[in-house]
């Protein structure tokens, strides 16, 4: 059969962020996929023989707007491994319910994001205007909305009084509440059962061929969550991987939307376990230059990230790599996208929540 | 490099249920060479002798982390382990791309056109050996 090749991207009404597909068809069928990215590759790694270690961190929470948080953690909690920094027990909290605050502003982005490509505009604005009610909550403890820069390497720049996470823990509740009955519309919509259910479907077997990772290895229904190795404060929270068994597209909004009110639940634990009392530790000052190396995993709401980071006792790092979540999906990506009709690669694609500033560093 | 040796430690990993999580290369640079800590002549001379990249294969099982590591010189044949894990053929079209690492028998070959980058193989001994040029210039900040 003649075979034809349709670019997919770089610009695509579902791609936030450039990606290319090279989609090779047989009739509508899809049967080879080739990617190319690199049209926003800023080259942030490199940017370690530049910038010293103590300023690296404000360039790494800026590989993305969405996991700027967990980025400026991950590459904080690596430093203070290598120097054997002792982080504050409130500071790890905090940076525990912040990131768990980034992932419901992330899926929320998503679920929206999904919504208005399968064209449930209102859904996407439902979404959306929950998300700027967390936006809120990052701009009243930490400054941005976006970008946070609360991090620094040995805890974190700000505190949140007692009353201010009660306050925040009772509007998060009362937007979990709320959510219910935007999930309803996605878990018993017709349409959107029509358009997601038992498209792009990721075995349980081929989740583990090609090392998924996240929402999207949870979907297919492994079971894993970097959150349950216990680092930073985990092991002190009462977790369960979210899984579902379907592994397709719905399975995957469903684990996404499921992972907003465990979010909200290990907010309130953390909030009821951490130190009370205003005027405590929230950063142990460092001195001295970095000399080693270390592996750091987290979970972000994407994925478990993985940053690399290798000091040679100068001012600046030898070697910086962070591996994120959507470069870790993108053979999962491709393998669904193979065999699929043209017409579902849209869905397909936003369903592993790609993140291409994330990929691209 | 023993790539049988090297291949049967990764089949190991598989065969054990260990899913690949990252492929790292670090351009290895002479001490003196590195981050300006010499003057940059001496530096620039330092990284034209024969280019070593140092590479980790890490592995997962849930909490558990190992890597395998291994030294080359630059252009030295480096086996890819696509037949174990069907993930792996990203990070090798990666490493190829932005190091020039010579990764042999790649699952999928993208054949260089993953990234895009104004500098072709950026992390390359020559690359930094250019970047250190121009700082020695005053092009950039070193």
């Amino acid at each position: 059969m003649k075979r034809t090749v349709i670019p997919f991207g770089p610009q695509h009404p579902v791609l936030p962020e450039p990606l290319v597909l090279d989609l090779v068809l047989e009739d509508e069928k899809v049967v080879d996929a080739i990617p190319t990215i690199g049209y926003i590759h800023r080259g942030l790694e490199m940017m370690v023989e530049r910038v010293e270690y103590t300023e690296m961190g404000f360039v790494v929470e800026r590989i993305c707007g969405i996991c700027s948080f967990m980025h400026g953690m991950g590459y904080c909690v690596s430093l203070e491994s290598i120097m054997n920094v002792e982080v504050p027990e409130r500071a790890g909290w905090l940076r525990l319910i912040w990131a768990e605050i980034s992932r419901i502003q992330s899926h929320l982005l998503w679920l929206g994001l999904g919504a208005d490509a399968f064209g449930f505009e209102n859904l996407f604005m439902h979404c959306w205007r929950m998300r700027e009610q967390i936006l809120d909550v990052f701009e009243k403890t930490t400054g941005g909305r976006i970008i946070h820069s609360v991090n620094r390497i040995g805890g974190v720049k700000r505190d949140i009084s007692d009353s201010e996470l009660a306050a925040i823990l009772a509007e998060l509740q009362e937007l979990g509440a709320a959510f219910k009955e935007t999930a309803r519309v996605f878990r018993t919509d017709p349409s959107i059962a029509h358009r997601l259910g038992g498209v792009g479907v990721l075995s349980m077997q081929d989740a583990r061929a090609v090392d998924a990772v996240g929402p999207m290895a949870r979907a297919s229904g492994i079971a894993t969550d970097i959150r349950l190795i216990g680092a930073n404060y985990y092991d002190r929270i009462e977790l369960q991987p979210v899984t579902e068994t379907d592994g397709d597209c719905l399975a995957r909004v469903l684990v996404r939307m499921r992972e907003i009110d465990q979010s909200i639940d290990i907010v309130r634990q953390a909030i009821g376990k951490m130190p009370k009392g205003e005027g405590q530790a929230i950063e142990t000052k460092v001195r001295g230059l970095p000399s080693g190396e270390v592996f750091t995993r987290l979970e972000q709401p994407r994925g478990e990230v993985l940053y690399y980071v290798k000091a040679n006792g100068t001012k600046n790092l030898e070697r910086f790599r962070a591996r994120t979540p959507t470069f870790a999906n993108i053979p999962a990506m491709i393998k669904l996208v193979k065999g699929c009709d043209l017409a579902d690669v849209p869905n397909i694609i936003l369903t592993i929540d790609p993140c291409i500033s994330c990929t691209e560093r | 490099m023993d790539g049988t040796a090297f291949l049967a430690r990764v089949g190991a990993y598989h065969e054990a249920g260990w899913r690949l999580a990252l492929i790292n290369v670090t351009t290895v640079l002479p001490p003196t060479a590195a981050h300006g800590r010499a003057p940059v002549a001496e530096a620039t001379t330092a990284v034209e002798a024969p280019g070593v990249f140092e590479i980790a294969w890490a592995f997962a099982n849930g909490g558990e982390f190992e890597t395998i590591r291994e030294q080359i010189l630059a252009g030295e044949a480096v086996p890819s382990i696509s037949e174990f894990f069907g993930a792996a053929f990203l990070y090798e079209n990666e490493i190829r791309e932005l190091f020039g690492v010579n990764v042999t028998g790649i699952g999928v070959d993208l054949k260089g056109q993953l990234y895009k980058t104004a500098t072709k193989v950026p992390f390359s001994h020559s690359a930094i050996k250019a970047r250190l040029e121009a700082a020695a210039a005053g092009a950039v900040k070193p």
